[in-house]
């Protein structure tokens, strides 16, 4: 109980900013996604008949889902974390109060978690609306829910571990980015050759993707992925651990 | 007991560059102790070690007979920082910034917001509580750093280079700020890189440079240990030179030989502690660049 109170008063201040600032914050997190559905979709949905068995679109929105999940959690994390290091200087003060550091990470990972979910019960009613293939479940929600968490905990790890802006803008060029169009969100990794696909499955978004489309297409649960992620989740966790153990 | 900060040996290296080379500190309970140095002399590196942002390569730090090694906990709970630059978040409001600041040392919502407030009007800033970090100037941001400093009651504060970047208004307002919480019974730690700072606001000095402390004393006691009585004058190749007396028999007389050469006679300065212990940056070698005969 003690950690889940000290993970909320760390996110305080978050979650006034995140108050302040929920509707741009939610509009531009849903451009890219929204995007992606609309060129994808429609564009090459139009020639594409189906893939995996399903209409391309049906295909597809687990994917950007699972994308939002990484790109909304990540970038606000990360980003926020390094302003808060390098030029606010808040974060030094926060290392000085009397919370312990697994509950500054999680702290750190609510306003990612909130804002990724918000927007992908956006991407997913808007779905909803699109095809009448995917199942809409509470699973399906606490999927989207961990994913989230588990891409704060990196973007905390990134915050805390990387040096400045500059690194994480690069970390976003090439981490990121290639993952979103990579790991099986927008094309079934069946079709790539082998070797690439071996590379591609060790990506944790590869497995978001798996488990979330699993859930909505009501397919059988790939509970490799599942284990796969807890296993980034604890990385990431303990990346972040020792990054501040410097100097908490 | 006597000293409320006691630090020994204070070493902080950056890979092979040494920031802080071995550096003592002792600092009075209700004391305002300054640590006065140039750009670089390792201020803020010396901050962050005694408040335990930064582990110390080497050396031992007190705080209230707690050991900030063995206790940081304990010793985090009674020192507030001001950091140097913003020290507050942009994005939300005074107000915010102080309460999630309280919120995170585990003060009850409600003592809080007493308070904040009480805080807040000692220091004029209640009218600023619903603005944004980014709507204020600097002399309000740091205002409010330091009610988020002071929100559970530290014995000490620690402020980092407060007024660097203020205009002369904010400067002195903050050093008012800065009286009225050490009247309030706060233990003042700052450091400055302005003589006049130092000077109108200390009990005591340390002058630290390159990362050793050079000398520590009240304002009168170093402005003292080069002599009480200065005499400036133009040498003979242009440029001004610096004489100090302990006494003014002995100054008087010394401006009576140099009477052709502009003399000035005044008290000393801690500028001139400072510059003398520090040394003077030579111009010679410039001269000879501007020249061309070197
Ligand atoms: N993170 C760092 N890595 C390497 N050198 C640093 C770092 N921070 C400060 N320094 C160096 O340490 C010295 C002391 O810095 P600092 O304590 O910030 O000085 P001051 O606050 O007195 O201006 C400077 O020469 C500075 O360049
Ligand atoms: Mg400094």
């Amino acid at each position: 109980m003690g950690l889940i109170d000290e993970t909320f008063r760390v996110a305080l201040s978050d979650l006034y900013y995140f108050k302040r600032n929920i509707i741009i914050l939610t509009l531009t997190s849903l451009v890219t996604p929204l995007l992606y559905m609309l060129a994808f979709g429609f564009g090459v949905g139009s020639s594409v008949e189906e893939m995996d068995g399903v209409s391309y679109i049906a295909f597809i929105i687990p994917g950007v889902v699972a994308i939002n999940t990484m790109t909304s959690s990540f970038s606000t994390i990360s980003h926020k974390l390094m302003v808060q290091k390098r030029f606010y200087e808040s974060f030094d003060e926060m290392l000085l109060c009397p919370v312990s550091k697994s509950a500054l990470i999680l702290g750190k990972c609510i306003l990612g978690v909130l804002k990724g979910s918000i927007c992908g019960v956006i991407l997913l009613a808007l779905g909803y609306l699109m095809t009448s293939d995917l199942i809409i479940s509470p699973q399906l929600f606490g999927m989207m829910i961990l994913s989230c968490l588990i891409f704060s905990l990196l973007g905390v790890a990134a915050g805390v571990v990387l040096p400045d802006l500059a690194w994480t803008d690069l970390f976003n060029s090439f981490v990121i980015l290639p993952m979103t169009f990579l790991c099986g969100t927008m094309f079934s990794l069946s079709s790539v050759p082998q070797i690439v696909a071996d590379i591609i499955w060790v990506l944790p978004l590869t497995h978001t993707s798996a488990c979330i489309r699993a859930i909505a297409l009501g397919r059988d649960f790939p509970w490799i992925s599942f284990v796969v992620l807890m296993i980034y989740g604890t990385f990431f966790f303990i990346l972040s651990w020792l990054a501040l153990n410097r100097n908490k | 007991m006597e000293y409320i900060i006691e630090a020994e040996g204070i070493v902080l290296r950056y890979g092979d560059f040494v920031a802080v080379d071995g550096v003592d500190v002792k600092v009075k309970e209700g004391e305002i102790f300054g640590l006065l140095g140039p750009n670089g002399a390792g201020k803020t590196t010396s901050v962050k070690v005694l408040t335990t942002m930064m582990r110390p390569t080497a050396g031992r730090i007190v705080i209230n007979s707690v050991d900030t090694q063995n206790d940081t906990v304990k010793a985090r709970s009674m020192i507030g920082v001001v950091q140097q630059h913003y020290a507050m978040d942009m994005d939300i409001s005074v107000r915010e910034n102080i309460i999630s600041r309280a919120v995170l040392h585990k003060i009850p919502y409600k003592t809080a917001k007493v308070r904040m407030m009480e805080l807040c009007e000692a220091i004029g800033l209640t009218p600023y509580l619903d603005k944004k970090g980014n709507e204020l100037s600097g002399g309000w941001k740091k205002k409010t750093a330091i009610v988020c400093a002071l929100m559970h009651d530290p014995k000490i504060l620690f402020l980092d280079e407060p007024t660097t970047g203020l205009d002369t208004q904010s400067r002195h307002m903050l050093w008012d700020i800065v009286r009225i919480f050490n009247k309030r019974g706060a233990t003042i730690f700052l450091t400055t890189h302005y003589m006049d700072e130092a000077e109108a606001l200390c009990d005591r000095i340390s002058i630290i440079n390159k990362g050793k402390i050079i000398d520590t004393g009240t304002p009168q006691e170093l402005c003292q240990s080069i002599g009480k009585f200065t005499v400036e004058y133009d040498s003979e190749d242009g440029k001004r030179k610096y004489s100090f007396f302990h006494n003014r028999e002995s100054a008087k007389q010394f401006f009576d030989t140099v009477s052709e050469r502009n003399p000035i006679m005044r008290g000393t300065h801690l500028e001139d502690v400072f510059l003398e212990k520090t040394g003077r940056l030579d111009i010679t070698s410039l001269e000879g660049v501007l020249d061309g005969t070197d």
